[in-house]
């Protein structure tokens, strides 16, 4: 049972993101390459984070606002980053239409717009749900299971593994989202992103409580579940309108 | 629908990535299963390997970081010494014509890497898991494993995927012993290789920059060991290549694009020895001779065309592998030629720790649009030795390391189809790849493990 619970562990966390990335984008270089780059992109952002955060660590674990200016600031990091994404994406988006017209071939369809931001979405949470949950997975693979004492009625990596999915769907669809409504000026799509992402990663904030993971990750869910219905309505009133 | 150009974008990056990504991941499935109760670090740790790695310095982990440092910049140096010596008189060798004795030279070292190294590395899995296997059958086992491998590497009419898995395999073992080295040694040794790297190929008088231009104005195969990323779908080839550069350039040929790497290892590395080696990575665009390699087959149909299409080459090139060196040359080609293709490498030198270098042909890039790209296992070696000894320390640190320096490769790929011409592949990379070794273990992981132990997540 220890190998097995890793693996379990792992793939709780990752089973979806494995799912669509065997699907879709497996099939296609470019949005491997794109995924990739998502990824490194993340973990670039991550490692600035920490190296700014790096001089008040270790932070205190009974006062819980400084966990909240943390969370703030690195929320409006990458959130910074996505616009930056956004930019870099546009200019690709010229140069594969330019090259699509050389070669004679159709320009981007909407689907590979989509697909290229499901890619770039895909990457944030799959480096979400790497660093954040399996890096710290080692242990599970022994023959021991640990818990926190704020939630002790499951084992830390179940939490974490529970809570990396979480965030793996949101991080994936609200890059759909968000791409969509930059290209549509769409302002409710555009602010739509940064305030799931902002209140998603509060909501851990609840966790602080005592049992209080009992109460954040069903709401954690709660977001989880939000962005993959705005994004499907969104997907499927493009593709019916054109 | 019909098909987007997304279908065929980026072939040749992911056609590089994936094996490379493979090895990476062996390599640190092998470190993590066999370190807890290894079998060589058991007696190693009474009395370490001893290797041309670690000649001058046997690093102790109680000795001070001032003397751990100063051991294991000797040993670097020395290792790299023995490395550029190694391959220079693989050069002086090559332009001599003693490509017979290097032929065989490299079939041996393949050979005794097989059959020596990773016999050992098969006994220490067999006793790791215990399984039952009686000692008759493990020795034909590992012979007819060894004799395969040496005749896929190196003879004609394999399939290219054998040949591939082969080289793969071999770069994996190479890298698990590596890995065996002390900690000091080996980040300051894939620094100090890297350097070197960069010194070999690009400037004037380098040895491996030498033996490019040598091999390409006798029209012949590198003598190294390369891998070779052959396009599975050859006629899409011409696009992809293409694209590549497009997307590089922004704007450009479309046809122009054409990359190749190539890389020697030669490194040899008996047991006792770990190895020395040298690397030469290149890439020779076979343009300028490299073409020829395909010799047999593939040369008729090469040096007529020179136009893109070069599908047809392609097909070619499959079959073909003989290896003779001498081919004849014809070199006129170059523009003609698309080694993409160049299934054989048919020569290896060695393997070793290898370098490689990519290098594209200037001339031709118009013409040819395919393209292969081809790296040599000395890259493969030490991206392993990297991220294998990331593994050591913590996953957190492999996935960085491993994005690190799959994103180092992609800029040594865009680089390539700018620059056209041999590049080495290992300074990106392995400076990326340091880097975020130590920017993760110092920066992040406090962080993450600090952030994330209190269930806050974003």
């Amino acid at each position: 049972m220890t190998v097995e619970a890793g693996i379990g562990y792992a793939l709780i966390a990752l089973g979806p993101s494995l799912a669509l990335f065997v699907s879709v984008v497996s099939k296609k270089p470019f949005l491997i390459l794109t995924l990739l780059s998502s990824t490194l992109l993340w973990l670039i952002s991550l490692i600035v984070l920490s190296g700014i955060w790096r001089a008040f660590l270790p932070l205190k674990s009974t006062i819980w606002w400084p966990y909240a200016i943390l969370i703030i600031t690195s929320v409006g990091l990458q959130e910074g980053l996505r616009i930056f994404l956004w930019r870099a994406y546009k200019r690709l988006e010229d140069v594969l239409d330019a090259f699509a017209e050389r070669v004679s071939k159709p320009r981007l369809f909407l689907t590979d717009k989509m697909q290229i931001a499901l890619a770039g979405g895909l990457g944030h949470g799959v480096a979400h749900a790497v660093f954040f949950c399996l890096s710290l997975l080692t242990p599970a693979f022994g023959p021991a299971t640990f818990f926190i004492d704020r939630c002790s009625k499951m084992p830390f990596f179940l939490v974490s593994a529970l809570i990396a999915l979480a965030f793996g769907t949101i991080h994936t669809f609200s890059m759909v989202i968000a791409f969509n409504g930059y290209a549509e000026q769409n302002k409710v799509d555009q602010v739509f992103v940064p305030v799931v992402h902002m209140v998603a990663a509060l909501m851990t904030l609840v966790n602080f409580a005592l049992e209080g993971c009992l109460v954040g990750i069903p709401l954690l869910y709660v977001m989880a579940i939000l962005t993959l219905m705005h994004c499907g309505r969104m997907v499927w009133r493009r593709l019916t309108e054109n | 629908m019909e098909s987007s150009i997304l279908d065929s974008i980026g072939g040749e990056i992911i056609g590089v990535m994936s094996p490379v990504s493979i090895c990476m991941f062996l390599v640190v499935l092998l470190v993590y299963a066999l370190s807890p109760s290894n079998p060589f670090s058991a007696p190693a740790s009474s009395a370490p390997i001893r290797t041309a790695a670690n000649l001058v310095y046997v690093e102790n982990p109680s000795d001070s970081v001032g003397q751990k440092l100063e051991g294991a910049l000797l040993n670097a140096l020395v290792f790299v010494v023995l490395i550029a010596l190694v391959t220079f008189l693989l050069v002086v060798l090559y332009y001599y014509k003693f490509t017979r004795f290097l032929k065989y030279y490299m079939n041996f070292s393949a050979f005794s890497v097989l059959a020596t190294m990773g016999g050992s590395i098969f006994l220490s899995i067999i006793q790791h898991f215990s399984i039952p296997v009686d000692s008759i059958t493990c020795f034909l086992l590992l012979l007819n494993f060894t004799v395969v491998g040496v005749l896929s590497v190196f003879g004609g009419g394999i399939p290219i995927f054998l040949r591939q898995c082969y080289m793969v395999c071999l770069g994996i073992i190479v890298a698990v012993w590596f890995s065996k080295l002390p900690e000091w040694t080996t980040w300051v040794l894939l620094v100090a290789l890297a350097v070197y790297d960069l010194v070999a190929v690009l400037a004037p008088g380098g040895p491996l920059k030498i033996l490019v231009e040598l091999a390409s104005s006798r029209d012949e195969e590198l003598p190294a060991l390369i891998y070779e990323a052959r396009p599975i779908a050859p006629q899409s080839g011409g696009d992809r290549g293409s694209s590549l550069g497009l997307l590089v350039a922004g704007v450009s040929d479309s046809g122009s694009v054409e990359m190749q790497s190539v890389s020697r290892d030669n490194p040899r590395r008996n047991e006792t020895a770990s190895n020395h080696g040298d690397d030469g990575i290149r890439s020779s665009r076979s343009d300028e001779g490299g073409n020829s390699r395909d010799e047999g087959e593939t040369s008729p149909l090469v040096s007529n065309f020179r136009d893109r299409d070069s599908s047809s080459s392609r097909s070619s090139e499959f079959s073909v592998v003989n290896i003779t060196p001498n081919r004849g040359g014809q070199f006129g080609n170059r523009e003609s030629e698309i080694e993409e293709e160049m299934s054989p490498l048919v020569e290896m030198l060695a393997l070793g720790s290898g370098r490689e270098r990519e290098r594209r042909d200037d001339g031709e890039n118009d013409r040819s649009s395919g393209r292969g790209i081809r790296l040599g296992l000395g890259d493969f070696v030490f991206y392993s030795v990297l991220v294998g000894r990331a593994a050591m320390y913590d996953l957190m640190t492999v996935y960085a390391c491993y994005l690190a320096i799959v994103s180092g490769l992609g800029c040594t790929l865009i680089l390539l189809s700018v620059r056209r011409r041999a590049l080495p592949a290992l300074p990106i990379s392995i400076t990326l790849g340091v880097m975020f070794y130590f920017l993760t273990r110092l920066l992040m992981e406090p962080f993450v493990v600090g952030v994330a132990t209190n269930l806050m997540m974003f």
